[in-house]
């Protein structure tokens, strides 16, 4: 069973009918008309449009598992995919989810406890503090830590309940906002905090850990070209310019970190990285948007490696046999409006064309005459490029973006065409302040092609 | 898909079939998430001087046809005694239910009719929305 929508959906549909599994995927009301539902062998609706209803509707979701014989269910990213609770509903109903323990889910979802147990572990954490009690408690924290620092919700995710306090006069303002906004948007208004790492980059380790004590790493991605939202928006493997010494401190505290936890499916660990020095910063204990670009670079499948483990298999190679080819990176084309903000757009796609030939890869949901329901996230489609080189990578993305055509709603094509032309892209340096940065060049960018089209 | 697929293009042809069946015109279906009208096409008598035949047709009642949908994802069981298509119902009454998760979920008819058509079949597994009864509200 595939309990999730979108990009993700097919590509869970593609590993599992390549490895000979009968699929089922479930669906809302207003994805009726979704590919994931005409490819999947079996398609059940699970309730109305808002995700609350459809793809969060357990009963619906282990129901429909049951009644058409499913032995496992994949849940992609979102959704469901790091709620422990689900991963044992799943497990009560003789269900195997496709991920780690429900234990290990609900230790490092909690951001607070992931960072201790990492420390325990020897993995290295940003200077911070456990759950704060009140606002004075933060002022003695932040005093101990040294300013700047940022607040945080331990529930947190999507840049929610997190504040950056740059001197002792903010700090009960931003505590008693970050506190309301946690509690708002999660329904947990406990925060703790870190000391803010100046300009940092955002690079992730993927890992693979299968039933019989085996954990792999598959290298690092890139992930600092993030919008100030901190979704991201380009993403490549390697890391450009990272100092061997950083990359092996990376790769090895990734598996070390995996051992400790008895983690076990695909999962990465993300760090903040400034200059040499590497700080835990969490764990998604599931299959990543961006997951295709260490695909390219290892020549391997990655949600067919989860469906494996999670069937009982060993990994059967070893970290030897994981050699890293060449330079991939990531284009997220989402319906948004970069001139706004990034603001989503939803609205039916008149046109769609995407690009072809050699080393690019796209992973996509939408077609022609396809509508963009309001509901769900805005991300319409991955557009991957491999090559030998980085260069030789990035000559095939702003081929593979000027190649693909999209028409009906507002797209991230030329905002990523213009960040890929930069001199800090080019050059390889660049951090997660770079897109924001560079948000009144985007808006105008978008102004002058606008212009231009006309 | 399940047994019954209830696609909007598979809905309308089910009613139009039922209406080919019956003395009405113009059915509407309506529902919070789709409404769905099929009007079958009236020809005048040719002897007719004026095409009174068809604006008759046209000011006709509609035969107030409603769907009684699956709310949950389940293996769907006709209730005892068995609903039979042509039944009059005289009010509420359960006509079946829907087992999800070892829990019965009941169908009811939410008031009087005559069961039009029963849409899915005993033991099938149904989505969320899908047919089950339709009853004509007269």
């Amino acid at each position: 069973m595939i309990a999730n929508r979108g990009e993700i959906a097919l590509r869970i549909n593609r590993a599992a009918q390549e490895l000979g599994v009968r699929t089922v995927a479930v669906f809302s009301q207003a994805d009726r008309e979704s590919l994931h539902v005409r490819q999947a062998d079996e398609a059940f609706c699970v309730g109305p449009g808002p995700v609350p209803r459809s793809y969060l509707n357990i009963p619906n979701i282990i129901s429909t598992a049951l009644i058409t014989g499913c032995d496992a269910i994949h849940p992609g990213y979102g959704f469901l995919s790091e709620n422990a609770r689900f991963a044992e509903i799943c497990a009560d109903h003789g269900l195997t989810f496709i991920g780690p323990t429900p234990a290990v889910i609900a230790a490092m979802g909690d951001k607070a406890t992931a960072k201790r147990v990492m420390h325990e572990a020897g993995v290295a954490t940003t200077p911070g503090t456990g759950i704060l009690a009140d606002a004075a408690e933060a002022r003695e924290a932040a005093a101990r830590v040294g300013y700047p620092v940022l607040i945080k919700a331990t529930a947190g995710g999507g840049g929610k309940g997190m504040r950056a306090v740059e001197s002792a006069s903010e700090i009960e303002r931003a505590f008693a906002s970050a506190t309301a906004e946690a509690e708002a948007s999660f329904k947990d208004g406990r925060v703790y905090m870190e000391k803010l790492i100046a300009a940092p980059r955002h690079i992730e380790v993927q890992v693979l850990a299968d039933g019989f004590g085996t954990v792999l790493h598959l290298g690092e991605r890139d992930c600092s070209m993030q919008k100030p939202s901190h979704q991201k928006l380009i993403e490549e493997a390697p890391a450009p310019n990272l100092s061997p010494r950083a990359r092996d401190a990376l790769h090895a505290m990734a598996v070390r970190a995996c051992k400790h936890v008895g983690y076990t499916n695909a999962g990465t660990l993300e760090f903040l990285v400034s200059g040499d020095d590497v700080y835990f910063m969490e764990m998604n204990t599931r299959i990543q948007v961006e997951h295709p670009v260490t695909e390219l670079v290892y020549g391997i499948d990655l949600v067919k490696e989860q469906i494996r483990i999670a069937a009982g298999e060993p990994l059967g190679y070893a970290q030897a046999d994981l050699v890293a080819r060449g330079h991939a990176i990531e284009c997220r084309v989402n319906a948004e409006d970069p001139a706004n903000g990034f603001a989503p757009q939803a609205g039916t796609l008149s046109t769609v064309v995407f690009p072809g030939g050699p080393g690019v890869r796209v992973d996509t949901h939408i077609f022609s005459g396809a509508s963009v329901p309001p509901y769900y996230d805005s991300m319409l489609a991955k557009i991957v490029a491999h090559g030998d080189t980085r260069d030789t990578a990035i000559a095939r993305m702003e081929r593979a973006l000027r190649e693909t055509v999209i028409e009906g709603v507002n797209t991230t094509i030329d905002a990523c065409l213009r960040l890929l032309g930069t001199e800090a892209f080019r050059t390889g340096v660049y951090d997660i302040g770079f897109i924001p940065s560079m948000m009144h060049d985007l808006r105008d960018g978008a102004m002058v092609a606008s212009q231009s089209e006309r | 898909m399940p047994d019954q697929e209830i696609g909007p293009g598979t809905r309308v042809r089910r009613l139009a079939e039922f209406l080919t069946h019956s003395d009405a015109v113009r059915v509407r279906i309506v529902r919070p998430a789709s409404d769905v009208e099929v009007a079958r096409a009236v020809r005048a008598a040719p002897s007719s001087p004026n095409p009174t035949g068809e604006a008759a047709a046209a000011d006709a009642e509609p035969a107030r046809v409603e769907t009684i949908v699956a709310d949950l994802v389940g293996v769907f069981r006709l209730g005892r005694p068995t609903p039979a298509e042509g039944a009059v119902l005289a009010g509420d009454r359960e006509l079946g239910y829907v087992e999800a998760l070892g829990i019965r979920n009941p169908v009811r008819s939410r008031g009087a009719g005559r069961i039009v058509a029963i849409a899915a079949a005993d033991g099938a597994p149904v989505e969320f929305g899908q047919p089950l009864f339709l009853l004509d509200r007269g």
